[in-house]
Formats: structure tokens, sequence, C-alpha cells
């Protein structure tokens, strides 16, 4: 008996000793620190070979960006390029710096260091996801073909240093959404000119970020854990408000949600769950904030195969009858997303408010079925395991598709096999998301040669619009070009479009000035503040 | 002894030649490629192409593979492909999280267990014991991952006396700050393999018990310490050792669920993302050396044998 009161003194004694480091943390909060939840580790800070969206926000927090685009009309804004002007040819832009900007390390950031960063882009060994954008420029294929180094070495054709604060980039033929493709950020030449491009993506110099030009500063990453970064005072835009971020990585989104309410976290960025908004905004603490993104789900419809029902467009039209795409938005994520019927999104400047298909019943499905002459067949549908609005969307789809004679056989699949099932075209219907630009330029999906192409649509028409809704700059006829595209493009009942999800932000009342971009999370995040919160400096 | 130890190594070689050619295959027929992950990045095809080039992946399946063995042999792991980066300094990178969180547990665990189940035994039928036999049921039954949950909302959320995801608050924190942070997912992965190893505590000292020596040495008129201490433990302690020799490996492979679910930085996370990205290098290093390692705490059962129990050193 007396030993068990020993134990519980000893218990008591060691939740105090605990109580007390938790109070510790509490007092922390009082400073102009931020804490950021993430969902996965960043893989690298480098943002030239970041493949994964961890990484790209992480890289946003460390790294400028040369030019970017505004969250409301996705029109091209001034960043490290103060201004950018086309010259008569029609070909060649020219691009001011700012005056005065420096990297960290007090070496001043010049067009030299622009100028590296496209020849490394450029360069044959490089390895990462910015050349495609950088293929319009004169002389960069050549470049990029012949390899005569292994360093980010030589000259392109088109890119001319005129001085310390000006650039100029020739292009190979007159392209419109060229501007809206400069939202990355350049790379110190200073520290990586003697880096050979092939070692780079592993390289600690970019790993660590030793220098840097953006609104924060790395002062430790600790992988899996956390990144810290300090408020860069030299930042062109202006030093920012809060004085540390603390951007963690938490996988349990339930342990996000119970940090915030705890007061632990101060933003839980961008994939707040549908379901459990309406509990976090009844918390006077915390506000929701929401903002449309630049992507969409969609069910994918495979057409490559030989003999199948689904190269008919008549059965591609009768699926896309299918579900009620209102239904889904209100039910299923409860008004956060907007319905979608083409392949332009509300934030691009050519979407057409107006344009909808023709809402279709289930007896015209089947009408459509009948007349293709596949009164029934059945379709293997795939998706990604875990991911239960997809999940929700299928057994939807099987549901009605069985009204109308389709047998749908569901497939969950793990992310990886997901892939390689795309890939190999072993599906008849994918549930799946995807990105589109900030220009309205659809080339990379839809036109037969598009790199993103994956369901093999061709159509010479559209493939002739796309080109030339590259080739003007006027934004009016750009937007009629757009809309007749989509036109096209629905008609041939591709993909069957759902719906365009918002982000969803679930942040504590105190921050103020968060307004997430729909391309990045930490927009002018140098303007963002803690309210009532003691500046920590 | 010497002989004995050598078998080992000779067995351990082969064991280990194997697990890394059927890794290999298993890894390779997978579906899935390191540079799949995101479908919508925009590689350029080429560039694709150069980075498999580099990284010597655009090889025939039986070149990796000797490739690979024969960088082994030179003690070297290969990089990740995804961070680009030595598997050993990755894993180093993540090991003093995970053994921090592991190693607790693992002692936590297994003192309790021993004391627990040791005390059910002696009052068998008694109030501890039936109390025991319910909480075990309850501790082997009960999904972990829920039980972490169900921790976090009543110490973290209810009364937020506990910090519900993470290691650390910062890089300065202190150590209780540290301790803080491990109460929930330590309890959680206690209260796991403590109803495993206290059923097996039990079930052997019982065993013990019942032995004639056990008798022999009440009627000699030993007290009950004695008696346990001296006798009972050290006869019960054989198959204790290899229960608890086998689960050693666990300690470096880390905890994934509790992981996942406190959000802690250890090697089991990123041993599964590494398996899901298709990270070769890192799933061969990963399986090779959880393979040594079991080999290693079989041998180390052998010798704490041998150590322990006199008979058998007699034998070797």
């Amino acid at each position: 008996m007396r030993r068990s009161m020993v134990f519980v003194l000893m218990i008591i004694g060691f939740s105090f000793l605990l109580l007390n480091g938790c109070q510790k943390g509490q007092e922390e909060t009082n400073l102009q620190v931020l804490h950021v939840a993430a969902p996965a580790s960043p893989i690298t800070l480098n943002p030239l070979f970041a493949r994964d969206a961890g990484s790209l926000e992480a890289a946003a927090l460390l790294h400028p960006q040369l030019l970017g685009t505004n969250p409301d009309t996705l029109e091209v804004e001034p960043r490290l390029f103060a201004s950018f002007e086309l010259q008569a040819d029609n070909l060649t832009y020219l691009f001011r710096l700012q005056e005065g900007l420096l990297w960290s390390d007090g070496t001043p950031l010049t067009a030299d260091d622009v100028a590296f960063t496209l020849l490394l882009i450029s360069h044959g060994d490089y390895t990462g996801w910015l050349y495609p954008l950088l293929r319009f420029v004169d002389g960069a294929e050549e470049y990029r073909n012949k390899r005569l180094s292994p360093y980010a070495q030589g000259e392109i054709s088109g890119i001319r240093v005129i001085d310390e604060h000006t650039i100029a980039i020739r292009l190979k033929q007159l392209h419109a959404p060229f501007l809206s493709y400069l939202t990355f950020p350049p790379l110190p030449a200073h520290k990586l000119q003697n880096v050979k491009v092939a070692e780079m993506e592993g390289h600690p110099s970019l790993r660590n970020v030793l220098v840097g030009a953006g609104p924060y500063l790395l002062a430790a990453w600790k992988p899996d854990e956390y990144l810290h970064v300090r408020a860069n005072p030299d930042y062109h835009l202006g030093k920012p408000k809060i004085a540390e971020i603390y951007y963690r990585f938490i996988p349990n989104i339930e342990a996000q949600v119970i940090e915030l309410l705890a007061g632990k976290l101060d933003l839980l960025p961008t994939a707040v769950k549908v379901e459990d908004v309406e509990m976090l905004a009844a918390d006077r603490q915390i506000s929701i904030h929401k903002n449309e993104r630049l992507v969409y789900d969609y069910i994918a419809i495979n057409q490559k195969e030989e003999g199948s029902p689904l190269k008919d467009k008549r059965v591609r039209q009768a699926l896309a009858m299918l579900l009620d795409k209102d239904e889904l938005v209100t039910n299923l994520l409860l008004g956060n997303a907007e319905v979608l019927h083409g392949p332009l999104l509300p934030l691009h400047f050519a979407f057409d408010r107006e344009f909808s298909q023709e809402k279709g019943s289930l007896p015209a499905a089947r009408q459509l079925l009948l007349q293709a002459g596949h009164p029934q067949f059945q379709l293997k549908l795939i998706f990604n395991s875990g991911n239960i609005i997809r999940e929700n969307v299928a057994l939807l789809f099987k549901e009605q598709a069985a009204q109308v004679g389709i047998d749908v056989q569901i497939h969950a699949l793990e992310w990886e096999a997901f892939l390689a099932a795309l890939t190999n075209g072993d599906y008849d219907l994918a549930i799946l998301g995807r990105s589109a630009d900030a220009d309205p330029d659809l080339s990379f999906h839809w036109h037969s040669q598009g790199a993103g192409n994956r369901t093999g649509y061709a159509n010479e028409k559209v493939d002739r619009l796309l080109e030339e809704g590259v080739a003007v700059l006027d934004k009016e006829r750009r937007s009629e070009l757009y809309r007749q595209i989509q036109e096209l493009i629905v008609a041939d009942a591709p993909i069957i479009w759902l719906y365009t999800r918002q982000a969803i932000h679930a942040a504590s009342a105190d921050l103020q000035g968060f307004a997430a971009h729909p391309e990045s999370l930490f927009y002018n995040v140098h303007l963002w503040s803690l309210a009532g919160r003691e500046d920590g400096l | 002894m010497i002989r004995l130890l050598l078998n080992r190594l000779w067995q351990t070689a082969i064991v280990l030649f194997g697990v890394s050619v059927i890794t290999f295959i298993i890894m390779h027929s997978a579906p899935g490629h390191p540079l799949q992950a995101n479908p919508e990045l925009r590689l350029d095809p080429t560039a694709v192409e150069r980075w498999l080039e580099l990284r010597e992946l655009d090889e025939p399946l039986p070149a990796q593979y000797i490739g690979w063995l024969s960088r082994m042999f030179r003690g070297d792991f290969g990089k990740s492909l995804i961070y680009n980066r030595p598997v050993p300094e990755l894993a180093l990178e993540r090991l003093p999280a995970t053994l921090l969180l592991t190693v607790p547990a693992f002692l936590l665990a297994l003192g309790l267990a021993i004391s627990c189940g040791t005390w059910a035994a002696l009052r068998q039928g008694g109030f501890v014991d039936r109390l025991l036999g319910l909480a075990t049921l309850a501790g082997l039954s009960l999904p972990s991952f829920w039980l972490g949950i169900i921790l976090m909302m009543l110490f973290s959320y209810g009364y937020p006396w506990l910090p519900a995801s993470g290691m650390r608050t910062a890089e300065n924190s202190s150590v209780s700050d540290i301790l803080a942070h491990l109460v929930l997912p330590v309890t959680m992965l206690v209260a796991g393999s403590f109803s495993y190893y206290v059923r097996y505590v039990r079930y052997t000292v019982l065993a013990v018990l019942s032995q004639d020596f056990i008798r022999i040495a009440r009627a000699r008129g030993f007290t009950e310490l004695y008696i346990v201490f001296r006798h009972v433990l050290p006869n019960a302690s054989l198959p204790i050792v290899t229960v608890a020799a086998l689960s050693l490996p666990q300690l470096f492979t880390g905890a994934l669920v509790a992981e996942y679910v406190f959000s802690w930085p250890g090697i089991g996370r990123w041993i599964v993302t590494s398996t899901l990205a298709r990270d070769y290098p890192v799933i061969m290093a990963v399986n090779l050396s959880a393979a040594a390692l079991v080999a290693f705490s079989n041998f180390l059962a052998d010798l704490l044998f041998l150590l322990i129990d006199p008979r058998l050193r007699f034998k070797a």
C-alpha cells in the first residue's frame, strides 16, 4: 500500500515537471512567431529542382520571385523585376531589376544571377521541371542539346545581360503566356557557378539555402520536424512583420486541428477538411479563409483501347450525364467548390460564367447508349485510395451507371500503383485532379502534342486555335479563342469535368493580412502580422 | 564458441544475400517509378531520361543489382533518389528521434511487464491478476492508432496539458519540453507491447512456479522474495529474453503508427514514404539493415542464453 502511494506521488511530481514544460511553450507564442502546419516535410529547399508541393511552398518562404501574379486576376506583377516591356519586334522582353537588391551574404543580386539561372535551367543536365517553360527562348534548345560544359556556363543567343540591372530575353516566336512563366526565383551565381549542373540537385548549399534573398532566411531545418525561418531585414518588398515562422510537418490532420484549437498552431493551410469547417468556424479564436485555386477534379476516359465502347463520342457524352455535379458540390464538398463544365477555370480571364453543359438525365443517357449500340458493358474505374471525396464520387458514379446498364468495377489503388495504371492505360475511367496554368493557354493538356495530354486527345481544329491563342497578345481576342476552344473540346467529351475545389485555411484570429494566392500559400508573407502579440525583436 | 560464431556469420551472410536479391526483385516489379510521383509536374522527357541516366537507372536490372552489390562491398549504400543524399546520412538524421521514442517505451513496457506479470503469477486468480487480464486484453485488442487519437483528444484537447504532435517546440527546447512531447506516444507504445510481454511473463513464471524445485525451496523455508529472485526469475528469463531480443530490431525500424499519429520525426515514417515513393536505394539499405538486425538480435539472444544458463554454456 505504502509503495503504491510513493508511485502515485511520483506520477504527480512528474506531471508537474511536464506542466512546467508546457507553460514555457505558451509564453513563446506571445512573440511574433507564427506556427504553420504542413502535411509533409519538404524534400529540398531548392526551388528549381523541387518536385513536390511541400518543397515548393517551403521554398517560397526563402526565395523571391522574378515576377509574380495577381491573386485575383492572375495578371503578371513586378517582383524582383521592377519593370518588363516588350520591344517593337514583339519578340524581345526587356527586364529591369529593382535597385539595391542583395543576397543575404551582402553580395548584390544582379542580372548576372538571372542569366546564370536561365542557363542552369536550359542546361542539358538540368533535370528539374522548369525547362519546358524556357524552350520558347531563342537558342535555349540548341544550348540544351549541345551541352558544351558540365557547368551552367556559355551563352544562349536569346539572353543578353545589358547592365547590372537589365536583361533582355528574346523569344523564338511570340508567346503570350511567357511572362507568367517567370515566377521562379534566381539562384546566387557567386555560390553555384562552380558546381556541376548534374550535381546541383543534391548540393548542400541549395539544400540548406546558405544564401537567400526571399522574405525569410533559413534558421534551421529539422527533417520531418519543422522548418524554422527568420525575417530577412533586406527583403526587397520590406522587412516581414512576423519575426519568425515555424513550418511544422504534421502528417496527422486530426493532430493539426487539435493543435490549432489548443493554440499551438496559427495556421492550417489549404487542406482543412470540409467537414471540419463548421466546427472550426464556431471557435471565436479561429477564422476560416477560402480561396479559389487553379486545380480541378475530373474523370479521365481512356480512349486508347481498341474496340472499347469509350471510343464512341455518344458513350462518353452519356457518361458525362450520369453525375449530378451540383449535388456533388453541395453534399460531398459542402459547397466548398464550384461545378466545372470545361477546361477553363473561374480564375482565368477567358472563363465564361454562362458556359454550361446541358444537364442530362438518366433516360437521355440511356438513349445515347442505345444509339451507340452499347446497351450493356463493363468499365474499370480507378482512383487513389485514401481520398474519401473521390471514393464517394466513384460510388455515386457506379450507382448511377448501373441504372443505365453499365457495370462499373471500382478499384482503389495505392498512389504509385495508381500512377502506373494511368501511365500504362490500365483503366477505363480514372478519378483524379489536375492543375492548370495561370495563363488560360490550354496547350499542355489539350494540344495533340502537349506533354500533359495523357488521354491521347487530338483535334486538329483545337490544335490550330491553341497555336493561334499563344501568338496574339490582345486579351479580348485570346479570350474569344479560348472560349471557342473550350466549346470544341467539351463537344468531344474527352473527360468528365467535375468541380474545382477551394483551398480552405483555418487560421488563428490573430493572424492579419493573410490572403493566400491560388498558386502560393506564402503570398505577400511579409505583410502578415499577428495582432495582439508583442513584437519579438 | 568461435565455431558457433563463425557458423552464425556464414549463415547470416547467406540470409542477407537472399534478402537483398528478393527485395531487389520485388521492388522493381512493383508498379511505379521514383520520378513518376507528380504527374502534374511538367517534366521534359529529355530531363527524365537524363535523370535516370545520371543515376544509372537506365541499365538492365541485373547490371543495376551487380552495381549496387559492388558499391555495398565498398561500404557505399547509395544515394536516395528523392533526397539526393547518402542513405546512411538520412537514416542517422532520424535514428536519434526514433531511439528516443522506442527505447524508453521498450524498457518501460518490459520492466512493467516483468514486475506486473510476476506479481500476477504469484497471486494467480487474485484481484491484480484479473485486472491485468482485462487490461491486457484491452491493450491487445484496441487498435493503437485509435488509442493514440483518444489520448490526444483527452490530454491535448480536453485537458490541454500535453502537446499533440512533434518532438519539441523549437531547437533550444528544454528537457522537460521534450519529455512532455514523449508522454503520449510512449504511453501508446507501452500499452501495446506491455500487454504482449506481460502475458508471456505471467505464463512463463506460472510454469516455473509449478516445478518441483520451487516446492522444495518453499519447503526449505526460503522467503518468497528469495525464491522469486533466486529461482523463479532466472529460470523464467530464457523465453522472456527471446521475446525481448526479437523485438530489438523494431527499436531501430521505428514505430510507424505512433510516429504518424504524433507526427514524430522518426525513421519509420521515412521508411514508409520512401517505399511509397519507390526510393530504391533506401528500400534496399533499410531492408538489408533490418535483416542484419534480426540476425544480430537472434545471435544476441543466443549469447544471453549462454550467459544466463550455465547448462547451455557447458554444452557449447
